[in-house]
């Protein structure tokens, strides 16, 4: 027993060594940046990476480096526990960021609320607590957004539907995802659509067509998903094999510009709140660039995300000063406008009660097959957040 | 009429999977729990022939197919033939390890961004027209492989040299090695002929639908037709399939969509109450002191 | 730990009272002593990651010990672990969510609720044996995570249950230190309650039915009564880790207790060493700390931040390597190693096993 918790403590001795770099801004960040759902958040971290890389290369915030600590928590709650109470405590962050599975958000909440760290959820869903009145600690850079999306989402069919809608919805079983497509049902109603079928899938299915049948079945001319890009797009591939034509439409995850262009299929809409990169703006050539430079693994049209919370994260250091703690971070992050060059619709603004931004704007892309290219539906709309 | 084809589908998904399980259970008594895991690095060995053979979809198939066979006798000959007559819940769990070591590799290797192998190989998955309802072709081409593949094995077991030999060292090992059948070879044709139907049905699954680590969990999905039907029984493993790919289907179609994902251990449970040995399995032997 | 002989050579017993004593020698006292100071003294020299981690070991430890009872000791194999860990956080969560109920309160509900799971999935067990048996508790962790999940999305928890920290009056427990000690009680209390199981009649009952369940029948041995007894236990306590689990993280979600939990509380018996309760905390820590010794030795490499995309992946694959290598190399596990050192210097310089002497 004794030797046993020798042991222990020469292990644990070892662990110690993350060296805290006392002459820089500690961040610190828990992200999937391995395991299933790796696809959506790794390419996004990697992104911030670069880009942090990139602000200390050029001499850093305030003359100072940030030191971005990355931490893998597989999208596993207890890990991501694990990793938030070594980056509060041990790493003393500054900052604390989340880009992982919604699942690692109540133990990553838990740990800044206890350690009073800012908390920005970066490529992660954002939870309703960054919504006006936002709770003081959380804040979030992401694109998608519970309940603007399907706002964002309906008023669109609604411009473009010609005949009267009858509304499929599919989600996957996972909460999140649930509860978007449950208030989506409510909020077509009150649009004057008819929703006629709502499929909940479990991930991992072998085969959708049971589900793209009883979609289709109901009568379904416009059909809309909310769900990590597998379910999406696996839906409508069952839909289309069992020949139906109407009209889809899901959200422009990261992966969405590539898949567009392999679907190739004319009637599917994705609506994002990101520029695609096909765009092409300076802003994309600065990031394709870079991840170049840094000979990135990760495709550059997911980095998105990634560039916009680092751009976030210099703003806000820059006007905590130096030395930085946490108040004072939290203070300029309630209090901030960043300017974020084209890769949304307008700039990202956080007030003392909108840790969201106050103005969420929206684009739609569809693949066109007479040209050969991903096109814009429809151009930037801003909704109000309040 | 679609509700027939999506569980004719469904059936042919879980049957060839299952017998997997099947083979190695049989002549073995060994429950092959990595099973998922090596249906998933079979269809990731496809990704990584499709572009070497880009050209040449049919010999990438191949290649695939061919390099699943080899992974099933190298499991055995490296790892498996260690744990032969060790204790047999040792040598399921060293399966387990085996499927968390192939979970770990395979994003080491292929990174865990999803797939899509169809495209690798140039392969565009329409759909056909059938009886008033519609199955895509990869669906058809699963229905078709599975038929193949079940009539194969009743004929192989049932009147070729090693067949025969593989059910005699199932019956009795000790009497069938007594006889001079070589038993290492006939457990390695079993884990290779096990890991070449599962990579059938790994690689035919991600053609339909793509490809990424979620793969393990339908394998495991399978697993309770295998035992509906009876571990050690390939008739029983076409039935439980059926059974558990209606009992689903039928869940999804007329109460909850969600109960399908527990429906399938559900039936195992009620299955495990009244006949534990499934429908067409052997009775295990009594103990006796 | 529990030992059965004497720590030098010979047996020197002469009463089956002697037979009983958890500890005989003076050496075993002294050690004892060591150990707890040293588990004592411990948080006030660690950091509060290092805490986190002792912490993670004995929840951890709590439920391999329940699942040790139940594999090792009893013979009953069960791949639904996690499933009744799950079952013990979500009795917590729910009762604190829908009835503010206290922690006096949800824990004992939780070790209730963990029993009656535990009559109820042990009823197979009666009928089946080995696989059959392990693939029928695969079955609980599927059902348990199903209505786990239809609660959290039916309440709009969408990402988890979040938990107060328990408060005694007016005092909360949320100092990680005082926490340390709350697990660390709890954790004695599950060996403890194991050990005096294990050296009275139900232990060796449990004994009888895993070598042989007929010829424990001939001996008079209520074989069913002492199969459902032992699952009875080992999930009442597993649903306790679990109720635990969630206070100390201050939240409980379905994701949590994913399939791949069951395999590492079966792993940590394997690597511990079956039938042993030495093993089962020995495997505890090994398990809990494995993917950190990992992390840590990645991030000494040059370059280290490059690898750090393929970390899970690393950490999955170098589990399945352990794992392998000890059922293939060590199948009696840590606590076979730790024997095997303790001999080499009990019969130094000789080689052999003496005659009657030694430990086995």
């Amino acid at each position: 027993m004794l030797k046993r918790n020798l042991m222990v403590a020469a292990v644990l001795a070892g662990l110690t060594g993350a060296a805290a770099a006392q002459d820089a801004y500690n961040v610190g960040l828990t992200g999937a940046l391995t395991g299933p759902a790796a696809g959506t958040y790794a390419p996004a971290v990697d992104g911030l990476r670069i880009y942090i890389d990139k602000v200390n290369a050029a001499g850093g915030v305030n003359g100072k480096k940030v030191n971005l600590i990355l931490l893998d928590d597989s999208a596993q709650p207890a890990k991501a526990a694990a990793n938030a109470t070594r980056l509060v405590n041990d790493d003393k962050v500054v900052l604390l960021l989340n880009a992982s599975l919604s699942s690692t958000f109540a133990p990553t909440i838990a740990e800044s609320q206890k350690g009073n760290v800012p908390l920005i959820f970066a490529s992660s869903v954002c939870p309703k607590d960054v919504y006006p009145p936002a709770n003081a600690l959380q804040f979030c850079t992401t694109a998608f957004a519970a309940n603007y999306d399907s706002r964002a989402v309906l008023d669109f069919v609604k411009a473009t539907a010609k005949e009267p809608v009858k509304l499929g919805l599919s989600a996957m079983a996972i909460p999140i995802s649930r509860g978007e497509i449950d208030y989506a049902e409510e909020l077509s109603k009150t649009l004057g659509m008819t929703p006629v079928s709502k499929q909940i899938i479990p991930p991992p299915t072998p085969d959708y067509t049971p589900f793209a049948t009883l979609i289709k079945d109901a009568g379904a001319n416009w059909v809309y998903s909310w769900a990590p890009w597998v379910t999406q797009v696996r839906t409508l591939e069952g839909l289309r094999r069992l020949g139906w034509t109407g009209d889809y439409i899901a959200w422009a995850h990261l992966e969405a510009e590539n898949e567009l262009a392999r679907l190739k299929d004319g009637k599917l809409y994705v609506v994002g709140a990101n520029a695609l990169f096909q765009e092409d703006l300076p802003i994309h050539k600065e990031i394709a660039a870079a991840a170049k430079a840094a000979n990135s693994q990760y495709p550059v049209n997911q980095m998105a995300e990634g560039w916009i919370a680092g751009m976030v994260i210099e703003a806000a250091l820059k006007a905590a000063g130096w030395p930085a703690n946490t108040d004072k971070v939290t203070a300029s992050l309630s209090n901030l406008k960043v300017d974020l060059k084209g890769l949304r619709g307008g700039e990202l603004q956080w007030t003392k009660d909108n840790h969201f931004r106050t103005k969420q704007y929206y684009r739609v892309y569809r693949f066109d097959e007479a040209k050969g290219a991903i096109v814009r539906v429809r151009d930037w709309q801003a909704f109000d957040v309040k | 009429m679609q509700l027939a084809i999506n569980i004719a589908v469904l059936t042919a998904i879980y049957a060839l999977i299952a017998c997997g399980y099947v083979l190695i259970y049989r002549v073995s008594r060994v429950l092959n729990l990595a099973h998922g895991e090596l249906m998933m690095l079979s269809a990731y060995l496809l990704i990584t022939t499709a572009s070497l053979f880009s050209k040449t979809p049919f010999i990438a198939l191949g290649a695939a197919i061919f390099l699943s066979l080899c992974v099933g006798v190298l499991v055995y000959l490296f790892l498996m033939r260690r744990m032969t007559g060790e204790m047999v819940l040792a040598a399921v769990l060293t399966t387990v390890a085996l499927g968390v070591l192939l979970r770990g590799l395979v994003v080491l290797i292929w990174s865990a961004q999803q797939q899509n192998p169809a495209q690798a190989l140039g392969w565009v998955n329409h759909s056909l027209p059938v009886f008033g309802g519609r199955i895509s072709a990869a669906g058809a081409a699963l229905i078709a492989t599975t038929a193949l593949v079940y009539v194969g094995l009743f004929l192989f077991l049932r009147f070729s040299r090693y067949g025969i030999r593989m059910r005699a060292a199932g019956q009795n090992p000790l009497l069938a090695a007594q006889r001079g059948i070589s038993l290492h070879v006939i457990y390695a044709l079993a884990w290779g002929l096990s890991t070449l139907t599962g990579a059938l049905a790994g690689i035919l699954i991600s053609l339909d639908s793509g490809l990424d680590s979620t793969m393990v969990l339908i394998g495991l999905k399978a697993f309770p037709a295998a035992l509906v039907g009876g571990l050690d029984s390939l008739v029983g493993a076409l039935l439980g399939s059926l059974i558990i790919a209606a009992a689903e289907v039928l869940m999804i179609y007329y109460v909850d969509a969600l109960l399908s994902d527990v429906v399938p251990f559900l039936v195992l449970i009620l299955m495990l109450v009244f006949r534990p040995w499934g429908l067409f399995g052997t009775r295990e032997e009594l103990d006796r002191v | 730990m529990s030992s059965r002989e004497p720590r030098a050579s010979g047996y020197f017993r002469s009463s089956y009272a002697q037979g009983l004593r958890l500890l005989e020698t003076r050496t075993q006292w002294t050690a004892l002593v060591l150990f707890l100071t040293a588990l004592g003294i411990f948080p006030f020299t660690a950091t509060s990651f290092q805490l986190d981690l002792a912490c993670q070991v004995f929840l951890a430890a709590i439920g391999a010990i329940a699942l040790m009872l139940l594999t090792g000791y009893a013979g009953q194999v069960s791949l639904g672990h996690a499933g009744l860990i799950a079952a013990g956080a979500f009795t917590a969560g729910i009762l604190f969510k829908e009835f503010g109920a206290k922690f006096w309160i949800t824990i004992p509900a939780a070790a209730v609720v963990g029993a009656l799971i535990g009559l109820i999935f042990g009823l197979p067990s009666l009928r089946l044996r080995g696989l059959y048996l392990a693939v029928s508790t695969l079955a609980l962790h599927f059902i348990v995570v199903y209505l786990g999940g239809e609660y959290e999305t039916k309440r709009g928890f969408s990402t988890g249950i979040l938990i107060d920290a328990p408060r005694v009056g007016d005092f909360i427990i949320r100092d990680r230190k005082i926490w340390y000690f709350v697990l660390l009680s709890f954790a004695a209390a599950a060996l403890l309650i194991s050990l005096n199981l294990l050296r009275s009649r139900t232990g060796r009952a449990w004994a009888a039915i895993r070598s042989h369940e007929t010829i424990a029948e001939a001996l008079g041995i209520g074989v069913p009564a002492h199969k459902l007894l032992a699952f009875v236990i080992s999930s009442s306590m597993t649903a306790v880790a679990g109720a635990l689990f969630g206070y100390y993280r201050g939240f409980v979600s379905v994701e949590a207790f994913s399939l791949f939990l069951s395999i590492q509380y079966v792993a940590m018996i394997i690597i511990g060493g079956m039938g042993s309760l030495l093993g089962a905390i020995l495997g505890a820590v090994f398990v809990t700390l494995l993917p950190y010794v990992i992390e840590y030795a990645v991030a000494q490499l040059p370059n280290a931040r490059s690898y750090a995309g393929m970390l899970a992946a690393f950490n999955y694959a170098a589990f399945g390597v352990v794992m392998i290598l000890f059922l293939i190399f060590e199948p009696q596990g840590l606590v076979g190693i730790w024997r095997r050192v303790q001999n080499y210097f009990l019969l130094w310089p000789f080689k052999q096993k003496p005659l009657g002497g030694g430990r086995k």
